[in-house]
């Protein structure tokens, strides 16, 4: 890895020229990327945030979970500058989103993938990043870009002939082209094919490797599983657990099952650890999965036993996810998106 | 791989340039897109050939105020190109950028707003002044003389481009609906266009007492004196369009969203 791209901005923004050179101060003076504290925020009479804390560290990846209606696109809009709050402390790389002089510096070092796919129909992929590069202090390389977004030979293509997949690797072209210090994704993979979702999170993995901070929103258990070093799981306009995803809401501390098919001719008296019947399978709940796997597949072995479908696993971060977000009453908010 | 993703070294850009890199790919979605390319640039071209074709013989006439046809139709349509290039195609392509989250998009960008609107604006601006180079164009076939007064033609058609891009600008604000722009824009649009003199002499002292203080007819003869009638610029009719502009563009400063979904 070169020691250039592990974080910070590129050696030439050093220069004192004012914006960038406060950008560098705003590093060193925030320790954290992201802070939000009891932020509220109200739409008439529906409460869509109620009392949201949580920080993202500089270079960390954070992915916010939460039913819809829970609050996820209004927090993150808040914090895009999109939307004013109307309580808490919000802080994005030293700066208030909600400040007017905050906003076009934020702009300069934020990027961000929204949910609507919005390109204009008539310019070319090319052309669009090249648009797009020029609102920037320090945009990165177009065709590096490009090929970065796995949009190569589609360069002359017309926007409006893309395919949906296509336009959403374009969205985070643009997200990615002015080089931010800090990324929104708004459910990013959202349309894509498992092909190109595996090469999007390769990317997310890479732009977290060059330093990049990212807040992601997404409903894929898998891509808050294989992307976040934390998960933030809202519900109803409050956090209901934070955490590393193996660990959300005490995953972590929680017995492991072993599962198999009771042999035929064997009780369940008879196994060497003492487990239930479930569903026609044995279940077997453990603090030590490894001692009484061991102790178990030794006693199949001397008794010449096969333990059909043998499988060892904790609950998935989906369990945890439907467990905590289940009593959340339904949005009537105006709180969505028109998609 | 990796090294692609650093960030280059910082640049100075001045707002010439920021507003030259705008209107470039202004201009390119313009031309590309059939609609626009041809409903707002070709009609009005067409449409002063026929009546070039139609009228060119006859000399002047007091039904066309004096003027021969093509004296009459030049100015009135060269006002035509403008209305069509820019407040048609702001009232629409705004409130569809809008709906579509293009507008919020650019609004997550640095590029300040002053910046996207100034290469709107001048987007607008030039396409009208080729449409009407080529009607000047058709008219000169039809033996309108060029005209000599260059100044006030210019002065007209630079505030005419503002005011009705602030129109524009402020109807795309008030309309929530993106589907419902083109028929709004022309619901409005359509009746003051015929009932202003656009495509007919309109004989009526009181219609043309009425639409002297809306923003069409005022345009059409503020054209008129200086494309036809060879005199300087018309500042009471310019004075009227003027106050439309200003009255645009309070309602787009106080109205204008960039978010499909305000609070």
């Amino acid at each position: 890895m070169h020691p250039e791209l592990t974080g910070g901005p590129p050696p030439a923004a050093a220069a004192p020229s004012g914006a960038a050179a406060a950008g560098g101060a705003a590093r060193r003076e925030s320790p954290q990327a992201i802070t939000v504290a009891g932020l509220r925020k109200n739409y008439g009479a529906v409460r869509a945030v109620r009392d949201v804390s949580f920080s993202v560290g500089h270079g960390e990846i954070v992915a916010l979970l939460g039913p819809n209606g829970a609050g996820k696109t209004t927090t993150l809009e808040i914090l895009e500058g999109f939307r004013t709050r109307d309580g808490g402390e919000v802080q994005v790389l030293g700066l208030d989103p909600g400040g007017k002089s905050a906003a076009r510096e934020l702009r300069e070092r934020t990027g961000l993938v929204l949910q609507d796919i919005a390109v204009e129909p008539y310019l070319t992929v090319r052309e669009t990043i090249t648009r797009q590069a020029g609102y920037y202090r320090a945009p990165r390389d177009v065709p590096a870009v490009i090929s970065l977004t796995g949009l190569d030979g589609l360069e002359r293509r017309k926007v409006r002939v893309l395919s949906g997949g296509q336009k959403r690797r374009l969205d985070l072209a643009l997200g990615l082209i002015g080089g931010p210090e800090l990324l929104y994704l708004d459910e990013p993979t959202t349309g894509f094919d498992p092909a190109a979702r595996r090469g999007a999170w390769d990317l997310v993995r890479q732009l977290r490797t060059a330093g990049t901070t990212i807040l992601l929103t997404t409903h894929d258990m898998a891509e808050a599983q294989a992307l976040a070093d934390r998960v933030v799981l809202l519900s109803d306009g409050t956090v209901v657990a934070e955490g590393p995803p193996a660990g959300l809401g005490g995953r972590g501390a929680e017995h492991a099952r072993i599962t198999f098919g009771l042999p035929a001719g064997v009780a369940l008296a008879d196994l060497p650890v003492p487990g239930t019947r479930k569903d026609g399978s044995v279940v077997i709940e453990t603090a030590q999965p490894t001692a009484d796997l061991h102790r178990l597949s030794s006693w199949a072995v001397q008794h010449d036993v096969t333990l059909s479908g043998l499988t060892v696993d904790r609950r998935s971060l989906e369990d945890v996810y439907l467990r905590l977000t289940r009593d959340a009453t339904p949005p009537i908010a105006p709180d969505r998106s028109p998609r | 791989m990796t090294a692609v993703l650093a960030g280059r070294a910082p640049r100075r850009r001045n707002n010439l340039t920021l507003v030259i890199h705008q209107v470039k790919y202004e201009q390119l979605s313009f031309w590309r897109n059939p609609q626009s390319a041809i409903f707002t640039f070709v009609f009005p071209v067409v449409f002063v050939a026929i009546m070039g074709a139609l009228f060119g013989g006859l000399g002047k006439s007091s039904y066309f105020g004096g003027l021969t046809a093509l004296q009459y139709y030049v100015p009135t349509i060269a006002a035509l190109c403008v209305l069509g290039s820019c407040y048609g195609q702001l009232a629409v392509g705004l409130a569809t950028r809008r709906q579509n989250g293009i507008l919020k998009r650019i609004r997550a960008t640095p590029l300040p707003a002053w910046g996207y609107f100034a290469g709107l604006l001048a987007n607008c601006i030039l396409v009208s002044l080729a449409d009407i180079a080529l009607i000047v164009g058709v008219g000169r076939l039809y033996g309108v003389p060029f005209p000599s007064q260059w100044p006030a033609i210019a002065l007209t058609l630079v505030l005419g481009a503002a005011s009705f891009c602030a129109l524009g600008v402020a109807v795309a604000s008030m309309i929530a609906n993106a589907e419902a722009a083109p028929a709004v824009t022309q619901l409005v649009l359509f009746p003051l266009l015929f009932l202003s003199g656009t495509y007919l002499p309109i004989s009526s002292q009181l219609l043309n007492r009425v639409t002297g203080w809306l923003p069409i007819r005022p345009f059409n003869e503020a054209l008129t004196g200086p494309l036809s009638r060879h005199i300087g610029a018309d500042w009471r009719h310019l004075a009227v369009l003027a106050a439309w502009g200003v009255i645009g563009a309070t309602v787009a400063l106080r109205r204008f969203r960039w978010d499909p979904r305000p609070e």
